[in-house]
């Protein structure tokens, strides 16, 4: 059987055009996905029951156990870290934060490790963006800025820019120029336009002279700034004048290179200034494929997309304080609950070690390198494939995960809510 | 009024513990105060040893010395209007939020966000200072807008991010883009900043140590001699990038060099 | 079955036209009955101020754009923050809340159902997820379509039925109740960073001017019987000179609806300047006010500015761009491919300054010159003119003149110059107030026929009951005890279950959502046009088969079919 319009839930692009052909509980074929969608969707390493650690390896346990026990870890706890969320669906989102509210708890989600300074960057300056359809039937212009989609993004450029035919861009990529900015010669800059390449962490005076070129005041500016010839930066400023629309990418290469949220501010007062001569927007590339949904679901409940701390009664943000590797880093939280990411492969060593020292437990369809971490580990189903629910894109337009195959594991958004009722019970509310 | 507050061993002495009741006002009713150990409510008492030593019938004469291991007590000093606490050691986050008076001196080091949003009053560290030292808070458009921070050692980084008013003088070095978004007050460096005064508007900064990676949009306008220093100085306006009008006086600016 | 009766309330339920009775109401089940038995819980509401649950016609407080507005001020979210309380979740957000912090304040307010100002259909479960979360207000969803690429085609071919037709797939698609066109046209050649300086300007690449996007969607809005009329943000919002754009905009609405208007016009204070520049801006309040009392078919809402610090959140684009332009606060935009746009930037109002204090002015002046106050309801385009917690000062403002007098000699000195308002005597009263706070809202989005907005026996139980005894206070001097009683009700019923009390909400909530599926006849069922079929899955970035909202995203949707007169 062939299931048609799948929604991809791996990464940011949430490609919603994937045919799957499913023979009963097996996945044969994916169509129109990329190979990262091929090996999410195909992939077969799941944990078959919920586990939990002894002295001399894994038990298994029942769920009834392992929630109870979860629940008790976390209600002992004084200082509870829930964390993770971007690879699963709105609704167990939405119970996640709860959770946290009932018990005092901090949550955050991978925007921590990814966005978090574009957010920062947002809440000094605003977002000017748009979704991803102005980009496909719009751009003659586009800027990839330290990030390379061609690998990180696969589908990107030929569903909304580069490749793709749009309404006012019939011939595609002869109707666009594209410029990517990196520190090295990418699979993405090979196909761009203009390159620039640019020195490490130095995004920032680049950014910054470019606003001042746009701003005609280019002459104060040193023949070279941070490696690259002032003629090359008002070629590009020129160019990116004379769009009719243009439309910025970036990633890591800005947010996690010196100056962090610094640099995404300065991109985005980049394209403030340039929306004075033409139409120009700016998004950031998100990751995980369900990351903005758990931003969106945060905000609407607590007021903040990530980094949250209930611990006074009252929603508490302050990324760098409350946020989950400086938590963990300074060895503050003393229970911690993952839910549908990988922080013993993402973070610093120094934050991944101190979840070996607490009780952690771990909701996630297979067995990772956060597995070792923990004491227990629940499986459940995966968004998109075994459950349905609500998933935000990149650019914020939400789209319904399907679920196409039937199996026996609960779905995540049900073990919350389980924890929750049973915390409380406990807690007599 | 002097109140000596020694910290107890504690079971988990990871856990921070917010104690925004700690300013002087607070202890003229007394010291059973409460502050808050991760999610849990705690008397003082429970954390700390206290010893109160004569009367005051105002605040301003209250004196508060804290000791012990304080390195990880946050937010004290918060809203302090008037008296003084002296802190033995490090001291945690967000010490001095909000001050508008007062006199809080720190005589080891302090984490981050340092005198966050003052108004008023005076902070003395003689350690190091963290990130976000004399700084705003996110999304507002203002930081600190008067007072004086003072820090006898290193500073992180944004250190006097959005500085409204008020001074700022840090004597040893600061980390990455100290004075971003200033747009008011006073900001001395000593030692070395990297990326100084990003975005500037307004307000004057001084750095006498060397410059890394000086920003390319500001604009050199003149060199001076400041009256109680040696040397000269090149005075900068800037960032022209932001429509800036601040002044950036730098002893030897360094431009080009590669960050690791 | 659950009976509740309300005794000693002094009622006030204008579509009934009762005024000031004290009465009984008995409710079954959660609606107005004849009577209830002896063992029905009961309330005694004293003697005080009664009215059906109050309804916003027009607020902004759920979809992706307000979400926006959230995120990007941490600062604003601090500012308004509450612990969790009882029932009560944390909320944060004093000018743009949290969904939770909405639904308790409103409800502390008395109101229990609220029209969401602007859906973009393409995000609309985003819209419903957090209808969900202000769980203690009926939901309804004005949908965008101002820059629909579709319609846009229909109107340059002159084909009413065809955009009869678009506008029933998309919203039966997406669950809205009503059609929004915000700057029609304009949000459309914002999309190239451009803008519409007059409703007869053709629209960049589709050649249709605004006037013919709003006559045409008018005839559809008609055709399909649709229980709300077309709610229209005017072109040249915030423009000094635009009360032209609106005189000319009204010119162009038929009388075609027997039972409400045909054109509900929003926030029509942000419309009605004359002046050329910001220099010589002044009140064309009367101008405007004289056309709707000639006007029966037209409805508006004031969009009352009051001073202070706010967000704006509209889907006009360009003119969120140029406040940027104007005061350089921080500046969000996000256009909606094939559909519409959308920019945030927060705003402070300042009664230092000379604008502001004649913005200030203009709303009340449209209140108090327009005769009937069904034409004329309180509203501020929540939060951009100001978060509706401000209501009960406006209510104020309204019924006395002396409190008018007073703030205005507070105000900057040009003002009066250029404003009617300290010559207007006319102080409303408490039934002017009902209407323009519930029941002119009920009949003007079509909802009292779903038992909304009035005590009818078989309407739906939402009743507020205020700390007010009519008659025993007098409304033109003690201001202050009026806008005191309306901040806070004694009770709050939704539905028959006693929501909030004194100003806390006590139970968790079950809100509706209410969505119009406008049948048509299958020649025109949009979805099996393969041309519209083909544009669809060309030009937009979601598969057509994607795009409908599911109906799990509605738990408890209330469904109004409509029949087309095709």
């Amino acid at each position: 059987m062939i299931i048609k319009d799948v929604v991809c839930p791996f990464c940011g692009c949430l490609c919603d055009d994937l045919d799957v052909e499913v023979d009963g509980q097996t996945i044969i074929k994916v169509q129109n996905g990329c190979t990262l969608a091929e090996a999410a969707l195909t992939g077969n390493n799941r944990l078959p029951a919920p586990i939990r650690r002894t002295a001399t390896g894994w038990e298994e346990i029942s769920f009834d156990d392992a929630i109870r026990e979860t629940a008790d870890i976390l209600l002992a706890a004084d200082r509870p870290l829930l964390y993770g969320w971007s690879s699963t669906h709105g609704e167990a989102q939405s119970i996640g934060v709860h959770i946290a509210e009932l018990l005092g708890a901090v949550i955050d989600n991978t925007s921590t490790v990814c966005h978090g300074p574009s957010i920062l960057a947002i809440q000094e300056v605003g977002h000017p963006g748009c979704t991803l359809g102005q980009v496909k039937n719009r751009a003659d212009v586009v800027v990839y800025w330290g990030c390379n989609p061609t690998e990180a993004h696969p589908r990107h450029m030929s569903r909304y820019t580069t490749f793709a035919t749009g309404f006012f861009v019939p011939e595609a990529q002869k109707d666009r120029t594209v410029i990517v900015v990196d520190t090295r010669r990418t699979e993405s800059a090979e196909i761009a336009d203009e390159f620039i390449q640019i020195e490490r962490g130095r995004d920032y005076e680049v950014l910054a002279a470019l606003r001042a070129i746009v701003r005609g005041k280019g002459s104060i500016l040193p023949r070279e700034i941070a490696g690259i010839a002032r003629e090359q930066l008002f070629r590009v400023a020129e160019i990116c004048m004379k769009a009719k629309f243009g439309a910025i990418f970036f990633g890591l290469g800005l947010t996690m290179s010196s100056g962090k949220y610094k640099n995404v501010r300065n991109a985005i007062e980049l394209t403030d200034e340039l929306n004075r001569h033409t139409k120009f927007t700016i998004s950031p590339l998100r990751g995980h494929g369900n990351v903005y949904g758990s931003n969106e679901v945060f905000t609407w409940i607590t007021g903040y997309p990530y980094a949250v701390d209930f611990a006074r009664g009252i929603a508490f943000y302050n990324p760098g304080e409350t946020t989950a590797v400086d938590i963990l880093r300074r060895g503050e939280c003393d229970a911690a609950l993952i839910v549908a990411s990988d922080p013993g492969a993402h973070f610093p060593h120094a934050a991944a070690a101190h979840l070996a020292k607490i009780p952690t437990i771990l909701i996630d369809p297979h067995r990772t390198a956060t597995t070792p971490l923990c004491r227990l580990q629940m499986p459940c189903t995966m968004a998109g494939i075994d459950a349905e629910g609500t998933a935000y894109r990149m650019d914020g337009v939400p789209i319904r995960y399907k679920k196409f195959l039937e199996s026996s594991y609960p779905d995540d958004a049900d073990i919350l809510k389980r924890i929750h009722d049973r915390i409380r019970e406990v807690q007599g509310s | 009024m002097r109140v000596i507050l020694e910290t107890k061993q504690r079971k988990k002495p990871f856990l921070p513990i917010e104690a925004e009741t700690i300013i002087p006002r607070n202890f003229l009713k007394g010291p059973a105060l409460t502050v808050f150990e991760g999610n849990k409510e705690r008397l003082l008492s429970d954390l700390f040893w206290i010893f109160v030593e004569g009367t005051a019938v105002s605040p301003d004469k209250v004196e508060v010395i804290l000791k012990g291991d304080t390195a990880r007590i946050k937010r004290v000093g918060e809203y302090m209007d008037t008296g003084t606490i002296r802190i033995q050691g490090d001291i945690g986050m967000h010490c001095g939020n909000f001050m508008s008076g007062g006199v809080i001196e720190i005589s080891g080091n302090a984490d981050a966000w340092l005198g966050r949003e003052m108004l008023g009053g005076s902070i003395i560290c003689y350690g190091n200072a963290g990130h976000y030292c004399a700084s705003g808070y996110r999304g507002e458009k203002h930081g600190m807008k008067g007072g004086r921070v003072e820090v006898m050692g290193d500073a992180g980084d944004f250190c006097a991010e959005y500085l409204t008013g008020g001074e700022v003088h840090i004597h040893g070095s600061c980390g990455d883009m100290a004075g971003v978004e200033m747009k008011g007050g006073q900001l001395i460096i000593e030692g070395d900043a990297t990326r100084p005064c990003g975005n500037m508007k307004d307000g004057t900064c001084m750095i006498f140590g060397t410059v890394h990676h000086m920003l390319p949009t500001f604009e050199k306008i003149d060199t001076k001699k400041l009256p109680d220093r040696d040397g000269t100085v090149v005075v900068y306006k800037g960032d022209v990038a932001n429509r800036g009008k601040g002044i950036l006086m730098i002893k030897k600016p360094l431009v080009g060099e590669t960050i690791s | 079955m659950t009976e509740l009766l309300v005794k000693n309330a002094c009622v006030i339920d204008p579509l009934n036209k009762i005024l000031m009775e004290i009465m009984d109401i008995p409710v079954r089940d959660g609606r107005i009955v004849e009577s209830v038995s002896a063992g029905a819980d009961v309330i005694d509401a004293r003697g005080c101020l009664t009215l059906p649950g109050g309804i916003d016609s027009h607020s902004h407080v759920c979809g992706t754009k307000v979400n926006f507005g959230r995120y990007m001020s941490p600062e604003d979210m601090r500012a308004g923050r509450t612990a969790r309380r009882g029932k009560m979740h944390v909320t944060s957000g004093y000018y743009v809340p949290t969904t939770y912090g909405n639904s308790y304040r409103y409800s502390a307010m008395g109101y229990t159902t609220v029209l969401e100002g602007a859906m973009a259909p393409l995000e609309a479960r985003h819209t419903h997820e957090e209808f969900t979360a202000t769980p203690h207000q009926d939901m309804l969803a004005n949908t965008l379509f101002d820059g629909n690429w579709a319609i846009m085609e229909a109107v340059r071919a002159k084909d009413i039925k065809k955009a009869a037709a678009i506008v029933a797939w998309t919203l039966s698609a997406v669950k809205g109740y009503s059609i929004k066109l915000t700057n029609p046209g304009g949000t459309e050649a914002w999309g190239w960073g451009q803008d519409l300086s007059s409703i007869h300007d053709m629209v960049p690449n589709f050649n249709v001017t605004p006037a013919e996007i709003i006559t045409t969607m008018i005839a559809a809005n008609e055709l399909l019987g649709l229980p709300h009329s077309v709610h229209l943000h005017c072109n040249n919002l915030g423009k000094p000179g635009n009360y032209r754009t609106t005189l000319q905009t009204f010119d162009l609405v038929p009388d075609t609806n027997n039972g409400r208007q045909t054109l509900y016009a929003t926030h029509v204070q942000f419309h009605a300047y004359g002046g050329t520049t910001w220099r010589d801006i002044s009140s064309k309040a009367d101008d405007i006010a004289r056309a709707v009392n000639a006007k029966p078919q037209i409805v508006m809402d004031m969009g009352q500015i009051m001073f202070g610090r706010t967000m704006t959140m509209t889907a006009d684009g360009p003119m969120e761009f140029n406040l940027y332009c104007l005061h350089h606060n921080k500046w969000s935009n996000h256009d909606v491919e094939l559909e519409t746009g959308s920019g945030i930037i927060p705003v402070l109002y300042s009664k230092k300054s000379l604008v502001n204090c004649v913005m200030w002015a203009i709303g009340l002046e449209l209140a108090l010159l327009t005769k009937n106050p069904y034409q004329c309801l309180l509203e501020t385009d929540n939060p951009n003119g100001a978060p509706f917690v401000k209501y009960p000062e406006i209510i104020g403002l309204l019924m006395s003149k002396r409190y008018r007098d007073e703030e205005c000699a507070t105000l900057n000195g040009g003002t009066e110059q250029r404003t009617a308002l300290s010559a207007l005597d006319r102080e409303m009263d408490w039934n002017e107030i009902a209407i323009m706070t519930r029941a002119g809202q009920a009949k003007a989005l079509g909802i009292d026929a779903q038992g909304k907005g009035h005590f009818r026996t078989g309407a739906e139980a939402d009743i507020a009951i205020y700390p007010i005894r009519c008659r025993d206070v007098d409304p033109t001097t003690e201001y202050r005890k009026v806008i005191e009683g309306f901040q806070k009700t004694m009770y709050t019923i939704k539905r028959g279950r006693v929501v909030a009390r004194d100003g806390d909400v006590i139970v968790e909530g079950a809100n509706s959502t209410f969505w119009v599926n406008p049948v048509v006849p299958d020649d025109l069922n949009v979805a099996s046009d393969p041309e519209f079929v083909k544009k669809f899955e060309e030009y937009y970035t979601v598969r057509m088969g994607n795009y409908p909202v599911q109906d799990v995203y509605l738990p408890r949707g209330k469904c109004i079919r409509t029949e087309a007169a095709l």
